[in-house]
């Protein structure tokens, strides 16, 4: 197995997800789902790992695909006006991808996957509405909100079908690339809203900026998944694939 | 009036139209506050629940348990809620049911984070149940109801769609949901298979119905009444029974290219309403709604006996008459 297989792996996921959803309107206006390819490579990781894998889990992946496509679909629309057709069939594209994420486990009675995403979803919702809310959290809530966001929909995955011991190296991985997506646009001047309630809550010491904190945190969490990585029973090249995606992101953010 | 005449068609139900308001507020508590604020701000603001009565009537053809029903129910009224919450997102709506839209009350992206959490929520509470037949229904259902509305925003200001268009349109955006309504509950209180069918099929021409005549009463009520401007629909590119059965005039082609623009003035608006009110499609669409109301009777009439039918009928009456 090398970074040609895996990569092969997650292109063919990535089909597969665009086959389930396929429509000629919303590819039209609204393009293929929003996948993530880090996120793909996590839910195939205990298959990439030889753990036990059949038909309902590569389904389930596919679920999980769809709904986190669902979401990201949602989080592009205007604040103020989403009156354009475009604006309009992203709202759409969300709730369609939603209603096919629950068709296709209906339709195989996989009830339990269906409770887990729903409550993902949930949570999710949760948690990204608090950008919006006059609550003022700590920089530790906002963390925990940004790993909601990334991980939770694939955390239930694991959970359910026992695939518990990558929860940790995937929620470490997933976190630091969003804060590694968030300084980027922080350096060109194009905050999030999210971070830029984390730069509220953020308490100036007397020798670090935001960006310093933000940089630090990124490189203490690195430190701490090469350590899980070092200590976990994966295959070495699984490792070492994670290990580059590490290199390249943080060159390429 | 309207409403005491509501009420009383419910009062057979309404201990247990009381147990869904009960859970619908349940199912929507959140450990936020602002998702709380803002998804009990629509359910506070009303709605008929007609999809959670119609569950309940068609399960008393089957093994009628509350305790079991209202996993069913509730679901069904919050997918209708989350698509209400979201429908004002793509209409930028401002105000429903005679209050601000939670768009408007907040922002969009609020709107569009409450309707995936009430949707979560519909989904996690039917997952109480097991009958994989009920999720199926559930999931097409709101499959089927992203499609029609695709198809809408397509057919947006499209002044050369005919009837057929119309009634596919409607059929998902309304007439699919009151249909499952009936399925879901038939289904689980585990009806007869053929009784079964025979509900569906009522639902579904009670829906076709019930959205004929909302878009007659979006033409014929008062602003106060619709709780928004009269003729909405229109002024949003929405080409409802109404306009198609005027057959291209002039006068409504002209309105409908100037809201294509957005350029309708209030003067322009009033002056739509009085040509389609004094115009004879009205009373057509009517008889339309009404021949979709007699096969839903007739289906009734094929149902085993039981004290419910009595009250299917009168509900699917009273939705083909009703003013608001």
């Amino acid at each position: 197995m090398d970074t040609t297989y895996i990569e092969n792996q997650i292109e063919q996921l990535k089909k597969a997800i665009y086959r389930q959803v396929e429509h000629r309107t919303l590819v039209k206006y609204t393009g293929d789902p929003l996948v993530d390819e880090n996120q793909l490579f996590y839910l195939l990781l205990p298959l990439l790992n030889g753990d036990h894998w059949d038909e309902e889990n590569y389904e389930g992946v596919i679920a999980v695909g769809i709904v986190e496509a669902s979401l990201a679909e949602h989080s592009y629309i205007d604040e103020h006006d989403a009156t354009s057709k475009v604006q309009q069939l992203t709202v759409l594209s969300g709730d369609y991808y939603s209603g096919r994420f629950y068709e296709i486990l209906a339709n195989s009675g996989n009830i339990s996957l269906i409770r887990e995403l729903s409550e993902s979803v949930i949570l999710r919702s949760e948690h990204e509405i608090r950008i919006y809310e006059p609550n003022r959290y700590a920089i530790d809530d906002w963390l925990e909100t940004l790993t909601i966001i990334e991980t939770e929909c694939i955390s239930r995955f694991y959970q359910l079908y026992n695939y518990n011991h990558y929860l940790y190296i995937m929620k470490k991985h997933l976190l630091i690339l969003r804060l590694q997506n968030e300084l980027l646009n922080y350096r060109e001047g194009n905050s999030s809203l999210l971070l830029q309630k984390m730069m509220e809550s953020f308490q100036r010491s007397e020798d670090m900026n935001f960006e310093h904190y933000l940089q630090n945190k990124i490189d203490g969490l690195v430190h701490q998944l090469r350590e899980l990585l070092r200590t976990s029973s994966m295959k070495s090249e699984l490792k070492r694939y994670i290990e580059e995606r590490l290199i390249r992101e943080s060159k390429e953010r | 009036m309207e409403k005491m005449k509501l009420q009383k068609l419910y009062s057979d139900f309404k201990p247990d139209i009381d147990i869904i308001e009960n859970e619908l507020e349940k199912a929507l508590q959140s450990t936020s506050h602002l998702l709380n604020d803002a998804s009990l701000h629509l359910l506070h603001a009303g709605g008929k629940r007609i999809r959670p009565l119609f569950v309940l009537m068609s399960a008393k053809f089957g093994n009628y348990s509350i305790d079991r029903m209202k996993y069913a129910a509730v679901p069904l009224e919050l997918i209708h809620m989350g698509s209400l919450v979201h429908d004002d997102v793509i209409d930028h709506s401002n105000m429903r049911r005679g209050r601000p839209t939670v768009r408007s009350q907040w922002n969009n992206r609020v709107a569009m984070l409450t309707g995936s959490f009430i949707f979560g929520r519909a989904i996690q509470y039917v997952t109480h149940i097991e009958n994989p037949k009920a999720h199926q229904i559930l999931a097409r259902t709101m499959v089927e109801i992203c499609k029609g509305e695709i198809i809408q925003i397509e057919d947006k200001f499209r002044i050369n769609q005919n009837l057929k268009d119309y009634f596919r349109r409607i059929k998902r955006k309304t007439a699919l949901l009151i249909e499952s309504s009936c399925e879901v509950g038939a289904v689980v209180a585990e009806a007869d298979p053929e009784v079964t069918k025979r509900l569906k099929r009522f639902g579904y021409y009670v829906g076709m119905s019930y959205q004929i005549v909302d878009d007659v009463l979006d033409f014929t009520s008062t602003d106060k009444q619709l709780g928004k401007p009269a003729g909405s629909d229109l002024l949003q590119g929405n080409i409802t029974l109404p306009i198609l059965l005027m057959k291209n005039h002039p006068k409504i082609l002209r309105f409908i290219e100037r809201a294509s623009k957005g350029i309708v003035t209030e003067q322009e608006r009033l002056e739509m309403l009085q040509i389609v009110r004094k115009s004879d499609s009205i009373k057509q669409a009517l008889k339309i709604s009404d021949q979709y109301l007699e096969k839903a009777m007739k289906e009734v009439e094929r149902l085993p006996d039981n004290p419910t039918k009595k009250r299917l009928k009168e509900i699917a009456l009273f939705i083909g008459k009703r003013k608001f």
